[in-house]
């Protein structure tokens, strides 16, 4: 019984620091530099990414596999979960993998 | 024992509570937005036929295992697992045709919730996330070698339960990752489970490309005892080099570790070669206490040493061979295996 406690009490507070860190982290707005806006494609973003994808994703999967944007979104997320992407992994790597 | 519990759910607690600290600096750079592109749901997976020779007996290992990801909204989604492998062997040992029996089993069929960049919270069957190679590697078309590791049995396999999980970067050279559960007792068919607790945290470094990590499971039924676990995990940013090694102690089932070295020619001159990633893995395993408790893992003391040959024909096909030996008190053997990998990816929606 009291190990169900230590579980809910431990779940309660995680779940508490999770609510608080969502409301202190609420999305970013997109900052995109002037240029970056005139360009649709963002070449440091596109090398970063590429860079993040073989530090995270190269650790399993073997070489870049590009598919349709969609396919790719999803997978990444799947990946976040499974491989434990950090939030900044996840959308730099989305952002290689689709453009 | 609870008491250790509550420890390791307050250093979860607290980590994922200090975590934001250590980030904030990133959030004023520039970065891409979160959600650009609307994700489909999406049938994944793989299939895999590695015949297999263990001692001169021949087992035809035939898997399919499809992966389903339906995104439900930005911070939702589900993905599910299931495996369909059928070992046939030789009527009459080594001779006859080959019969046996499709084992099927969903080895996970979660919810997860992105709660923000800090935690995800998941919610069903999962992956038991004892050390990573159940979690990371299990799947045919991913890992460098076919057999299973010996210590594979000890913590892993699949519970259904609740989870906290994620990764944060704690500085800009280092991101921790963490996942703490806890499941409880199932008896109904395809969805067996064990009541664990447990913890496995590890400390990325991107820029050396290392993690290590530890494991830690505490068994809540029947003969109640401990597991702990470490893994490492290291490409050299120069080589195509590969390291991959976990060890798992339990006092009652046994404990053992294994290093495994796979080295692809990325830099040779012809194509034949580039594709090709040589492998060599060694393991060792020592008998627990409670020897036969858990029924997956050797019955006797073992060593095997592997060595094997991938060639990556596309981004889907792989073909494989590997020989091995195996050392145990009771005789030696040996084991071989070749054949293929494939992975396919397939839509369910629209892609534009």
């Amino acid at each position: 019984m009291k190990l169900l406690h230590t579980i809910i009490l431990a779940a309660t507070i995680t779940a508490g620091v999770a609510y608080a860190g969502s409301a202190a982290e609420a999305p970013a707005p997109v900052t995109q530099s002037a240029q970056a806006s005139a360009n649709p494609v963002n070449p440091r973003w596109i090398a970063e990414g590429e860079k993040r994808f073989r530090i995270n994703c190269g650790r399993c999967h073997q070489s870049p596999h590009k598919f349709q944007p969609r396919i790719m979104a999803t997978a990444v997320r799947h990946m976040r979960v499974r491989g434990m992407l950090t939030d900044e992994d996840m959308r730099y790597v989305v952002y290689y993998v689709t453009h | 024992m609870n008491q250790a519990l509550a420890k390791l759910c307050f250093v979860a607690v607290v980590c994922i509570g200090l975590t934001p600290l250590g980030t904030a600096q990133d959030d004023a750079e520039l970065r891409p937005a979160a959600e650009e592109t609307k994700p489909v749901p999406v049938l994944s997976g793989g299939a895999a036929f590695v015949p297999t020779w263990d001692s001169g007996n021949p087992v035809m290992v035939s898997i399919i295992s499809p992966v389903l990801l339906v995104p439900v909204n930005r911070n939702l989604i589900f993905e599910s697992r299931a495996e369909f492998e059928g070992d046939f062997v030789r009527r009459n040992g080594n001779s006859g045709d080959f019969t046996g029996a499709v084992e099927k089993s969903l080895e996970y069929a979660e919810f997860d919730y992105i709660g923000n960049k800090y935690v995800t919270f998941t919610v069903g069957r999962f992956l038991t996330p004892f050390n990573i190679f159940n979690e990371r590697l299990y799947p045919n078309w991913i890992r460098n070698t076919q057999t299973d590791p010996l210590i594979y049995p000890i913590g892993t396999g699949s519970d259904n339960g609740l989870m906290v999980r994620g990764g944060v970067s704690l500085t800009k050279s280092v991101t921790l990752n963490y996942a703490a559960y806890f499941s409880a007792l199932s008896t109904i068919d395809h969805f067996e489970s064990e009541r664990h607790a447990g913890i496995r945290a590890g400390l990325f470094f991107p820029h050396r490309r290392l993690e290590i990590g530890v494991s830690e499971q505490h068994q809540l039924q029947d003969s109640r005892f401990n597991r702990f676990g470490s893994y490492l995990q290291w490409q050299p940013v120069r080589l195509a080099f590969d390291l991959r090694a976990e060890g798992a102690y339990s006092r009652e089932e046994g404990s053992g570790l294994w290093v495994e070295g796979a080295y692809r020619f990325r830099n040779a001159g012809a194509a034949l070669w580039r594709r090709t990633q040589v492998v060599v893995r060694s393991q060792t395993f020592q008998t627990g206490t409670l020897a036969g408790i858990n029924p997956d893992l050797p019955a006797v003391d073992t060593k095997r040493t592997e060595f094997g040959l991938n060639y990556y024909l596309t981004d889907g096909w792989k073909g494989l061979a590997s020989y091995g030996r195996t050392f145990t008190a009771s005789g030696n053997g040996n084991i071989w295996t070749v054949g293929m990998t494939y992975r396919f990816i397939i839509p369910l929606g629209p892609t534009r």
